[in-house]
């Protein structure tokens, strides 16, 4: 059984990657815990219809940030397809951690953010050109 | 502050004529600071007070009334003993200098328009300085943060003089005569400045009272959080601003002056880690976070660890408060909001 918080995930919490924002993100969606208070905004630009460049910003627990923060790694290089396609379960496993079921929101907060970020897109092609 | 250019809207649109009686020094024990300020229109009118009522402020009505018939300026000492207070149920014991200024409201120059630009510097967030002469007090100089002055003291070698000392009562954010020059002439300096901020991260139940106290104590209050369930108008009625966002973000964009006291309240390092790497470097008046010591040295070293200098840690009040037995969230608040007052009066 992995450990409770793993070294990758105390790194990422730690020394986040990828934190800040982009000037024109082509995604860009926030969203929070309501009752913890944890808030992450995910925001992506896209380059000949791949991701080339991700961002996070937010204020979370150490699960939420070190989840948003491998996501921004996992995330480039991606298309809309590839991105559409990335797991919970692909992006627990990459937390290495030991992630209580209460916990689950926390580590899938970003993921979120990146699906209802992709629906907007995907919603909005006019504004996407 | 903000009572004091309400006051004076309100008179320029009631009155022709008005008396402004300034309380410019005081010796021993006053129930009001330098600065405090009574207006007795000619027609009758009363807004503000020098003392907390009774017969002092009946002695400045009737000077009042007497400086606006003959309109001529005077400052009115009064010298009150021990015997004299107990006899006239003054229980302060302390000694009064009252400006008396009679100001036509009917000339565009008039002496209220001092004071609208002081409200214009202080809405844009700046502190200003009225400085007057109290043996001839229609020598007035305006001294505003930033450089910008007005009007002058009679001579140079006065107004800068006046300009160093404005400087330094700006900073302190206190009113007092001071005597300037060779020949020591008192000036007597008020200052203004923005009204004192709470800004309040984490909505949650100790946060409420603490803004309805602070309310209370004339502070403006603003309070932000991550989560629209717990930062409503119907958990904090009396607040000025509810910011609902990224806490660490909202406070980027916040402004932070010597007047600005800061209460982490939400007792969660992932409210707290990010908003003190923002408002500790802003240096406000206060920065106190909700917790133990033990808490508070876990965060502190978290922040050292990532790089953040001592000397802006050891701004951090941890536990914020002072130490009355305070258990129940009102306790609390009022524990946090008596430590921001004696701060803020130097005790």
């Amino acid at each position: 059984m992995p450990a409770l918080y793993s070294d990758i995930l105390l790194d990422h919490f730690r020394h986040p990657r990828n934190y800040g924002s982009l000037a024109a993100p082509d995604i860009s969606n926030e969203q929070f815990n309501p009752l913890c208070g944890d808030r992450i905004r995910l925001e992506l630009k896209f380059d000949q219809l791949r991701v080339s460049e991700a961002r996070f910003k937010g204020d979370g627990c150490a699960i939420s940030t070190a989840a948003a923060s491998l996501l921004t790694e996992l995330v480039l290089g991606e298309d809309v397809e590839e991105l559409t396609n990335i797991s919970d379960a692909q992006l627990i496993s990459a937390l290495e951690s030991n992630i209580q079921p209460a916990r689950l929101q926390c580590a899938l907060l970003p993921l979120q953010a990146l699906r209802e970020g992709l629906k907007n897109y995907r919603t909005n092609p006019l504004e996407n050109q | 502050m903000e009572e004091l250019f309400d006051d004076i809207e309100r008179l320029a649109h009631a009155e022709k004529r008005v008396a402004m009686a300034t309380l410019v020094a005081t010796r021993g024990t006053s129930p009001k600071r330098e600065g405090a300020k009574m207006w007795v229109g000619e027609e009758g009118r009363i807004l503000g007070s020098v003392t907390i009522g009774g017969c002092v402020d009946a002695r400045v009505i009737a000077e009042s009334e007497q400086a606006l018939s003959s309109f001529k300026s005077r400052l009115v000492e009064m010298k009150l003993g021990n015997e004299d207070a107990w006899e006239i149920g003054f229980s302060c014991a302390g000694d009064l200098d009252v400006l008396i200024e009679p100001v036509d409201l009917t000339r565009p120059d008039n002496m209220l328009e001092l004071y609208r630009a002081v409200r214009t510097a202080v809405d844009q967030g700046k502190r200003a300085v009225i400085a007057t002469l109290l043996k001839e007090s229609s020598r007035k100089l305006l001294i505003i943060e930033g450089g910008e002055i007005a009007g002058s003291l009679g001579t140079s070698e006065l107004d800068n003089e006046a300009q160093t000392t404005a400087l330094d009562l700006m900073r302190k954010g206190v009113s007092s005569t001071v005597s300037l020059g060779p020949d020591s002439a008192p000036v007597f300096f008020e200052t203004h400045g923005p009204p004192p901020t709470l800004i309040v991260f984490g909505a949650n139940h100790v946060a409420m009272p603490l803004v309805s106290l602070a309310h209370d104590l004339g502070l403006k209050t603003i309070v932000v959080d991550g989560r629209p369930r717990f930062a409503t108008r119907e958990r904090f009625p009396d607040v000025d601003e509810l910011l609902i966002g990224i806490p660490s973000e909202i406070a980027e964009t916040l402004t932070y002056t010597s007047s600005t006291f800061v209460v982490l309240t939400a007792h969660d390092y992932k409210y707290d880690l990010p908003v003190l790497r923002v408002t500790l470097p802003a240096r406000p008046a206060y920065v106190g976070l909700l917790g133990s010591k033990r808490r508070g040295a876990a965060i502190k070293e978290f922040l050292r660890d990532a790089g953040m200098d001592q000397s802006l840690l050891d701004q951090l009040h941890v536990p914020t408060g002072l130490d009355i037995g305070a258990e129940t969230a009102a306790e609390i608040a009022l524990s946090i909001l008596a430590e921001t007052v004696a701060l803020k009066y130097a005790k």
